[in-house]
């Protein structure tokens, strides 16, 4: 009786973004009910231009002195040339019926080109120390962050949708005052436009929603101190101090890679399992951040990172760990793919869609990433970056198309019962999967032949 | 095909690719499929594809919006752009 008194009550607490009472309470606020949808789009607005600033900045710091010396005049020239393309490409997006069909047909690809055409110019210009080679560089360098995000606004136009939409509209999630990575957190106008409060109620369920992801951040983040300090004795981690430097010593799986340590194979498994539940605990920690930015600015969206280590299937975990940059792999690769391709052969339509998103998508989108070397055009450094990531999209596309083709066959029918252990098998496999496909994914200064014997040395082979 | 027709027809269909471990009895129109968890995002390509086949909806061109496909109501209210187009 007292277990399920202590249940209800922590499903009160940990649900707490959902209490009416509270809601009530809170759409009664003056602040609440001040920031509309529209002043809230003022302020996200204003965020934007100063993220804009801030970013170009900040992006122009590796490149200060670089072909060009110069501090300030590079970003100041770099920026408006920015904002520039982004207004034109609003204007592509919402005039989108009147292009050409040849751009109507294929709008992303055009964009990647234009990207693709100024490195091109920048590699010709290799040793040129002029202004405009400066400015180019800084333009070429903050591509790769905002190329996804005006990807979402072109879609906006090829759904015939951008054309009722404003500028304003596009502009904040481009340069969005909660940041992120190069996948933008929440999608674009679409996704963003449908997830916005319209209401103070609505608003109000989406400023606890958010609150609620803040505290995970704050909770992810002592879980990973106390597994820095417990397991890996990490240095960095404030509670290895309070532990007088005793930990279990387990590597961090870069350190077997890199050969600075060299531990039994159970440790080595062990130091797998423990990576992947750290990146979990990483990738939700940054991504609460963004998304519960955006629930406090009125779009209640998913969020980024839902129980991964409980997904019982590989697509299932590969949606759940990073789902915004799963949606960007499927709407800019999957979904083009499984549109045009192969429409009278459902297996090899899917496992071509697989590929498109999770291998040559996955593969794309990290070789942007890469953009010191991409604009330096220093392909050795590329190769090392990128070489073995190969093997973990490859590996990865497999997993995945095997898993939606076996999901695929069972679906419709009806589940036969299994118990506790058969859903913990199902679990751990998956985590098996993705802790060895892992091995391929973390960066480490070895080679992929040396990779592939320590790989394969994980199932006793040599 | 009238509306209701549609409808009739969706649900049936939407029956047939439900998730087997949560088949819901009753399909509101505005219940989000994903969310409800009645279909995964992978049963969304089934839903194309019956899209296509059903309706002869071509998406090579303007591309799809998974948000136009979160419920039954999205779906008909697609179906009859689409027709209407």
């Amino acid at each position: 009786m007292k277990i399920t008194a202590l249940l209800d009550l922590y499903r009160k607490v940990a649900q707490f973004h959902e209490n009416e009472a509270l809601i009530v309470r809170l759409q009664r606020c003056k602040v609440v009910v001040w920031l509309t949808p529209q002043r809230r789009q003022i302020i996200l607005c204003v965020g934007a231009v100063c993220a804009a600033v801030a970013g170009t900045m900040s992006r122009h710091a590796p490149w200060r002195d670089y072909r060009f010396p110069s501090t300030w005049l590079v970003p100041a020239v770099a920026l408006p040339i920015l904002l520039a393309l982004i207004y034109l490409l609003y204007l592509t997006a919402a005039r989108f019926r009147h292009l050409p069909a040849w751009v109507r047909a294929r709008p992303q690809v055009c964009f990647h080109f234009f990207f693709w055409a100024l490195l091109l110019w920048l590699w010709l210009n290799p040793a040129s120390s002029l202004f405009s080679v400066a400015v180019m560089t800084l333009v070429a360098g903050s591509l790769p962050y905002l190329i996804w995000r005006c990807g979402y606004m072109l879609l906006c136009g090829q759904r015939g949708k951008a054309a009722a939409t404003k500028f304003a509209d596009h502009f904040f999630y481009i340069f969005p005052m909660w940041d992120g990575t190069n996948t933008p957190p929440g999608k674009g106008h679409d996704n963003l436009s449908r997830a916005a409060a319209q209401t103070p109620a609505a608003y109000s369920r989406s400023i606890l929603a958010g609150i609620k992801l803040l505290l995970l951040v704050a909770l992810w983040k002592g879980t990973m101190q106390v597994i820095g300090a417990l397991v890996y004795g990490d240095p960095k981690s404030s509670l290895t101090g309070l532990l007088g430097g005793h930990s279990l010593g387990i590597p961090r799986l870069r350190s077997v890679l890199s050969g600075s340590v060299a531990p039994s194979l159970a440790v080595v498994w062990l130091s797998l399992y423990l990576e992947l539940i750290w990146e979990c605990l990483f990738i939700a920690a940054k991504g609460h951040v963004w998304i519960g930015i955006l629930r406090l600015f009125g779009f209640n969206v998913f969020r980024n990172t839902y129980k991964p280590l409980l997904a019982e299937s590989v697509v299932d975990f590969w949606s759940r760990y990073y789902y915004y940059f799963k949606e960007l792999m499927v709407e800019f690769f999957f979904l083009p793919t499984y549109l045009r391709y192969f429409r009278d052969r459902p297996v090899l339509r899917i496992v071509a869609a697989v590929f498109a998103a999770a291998f040559f998508g996955n593969m794309y989108y990290h070789l942007l990433q890469a953009k010191h070397p991409l604009i330096e055009a220093d392909f050795e450094r590329l190769w090392w970056l990128l070489g073995p990531r190969l093997i973990y999209c490859f590996l990865l596309a497999a997993g995945i198309a095997v898993s939606m083709l076996r999901q695929q066959r069972q679906r419709g029918r009806a589940a036969p019962p299994r118990g506790g252990f058969y859903r913990l098998g199902r679990i751990a496999s998956v985590w098996t999967f993705f802790a060895v496909i892992n091995f391929w994914n973390v960066l480490a200064p070895i080679s992929i032949p040396e990779r592939g014997r320590l790989f394969l040395s994980l199932f006793g082979l040599r | 095909m009238e509306t209701e027709q549609r409808k009739t027809a969706l649900i049936d269909f939407l029956r047939t690719i439900q998730r087997p471990d949560c088949p819901l009895q009753e399909i509101d129109g505005d219940l989000s499929l994903v969310e409800s968890g009645l279909i995964d995002s992978l049963a969304l390509l089934q839903i194309i594809t019956y899209l296509e086949q059903t309706y002869g909806i071509d998406f090579r061109e303007k591309g799809i919006d998974p948000g136009e496909l979160r419920s039954v109501n999205a779906i008909l209210e697609f179906i009859g752009r689409e027709a209407a187009a």
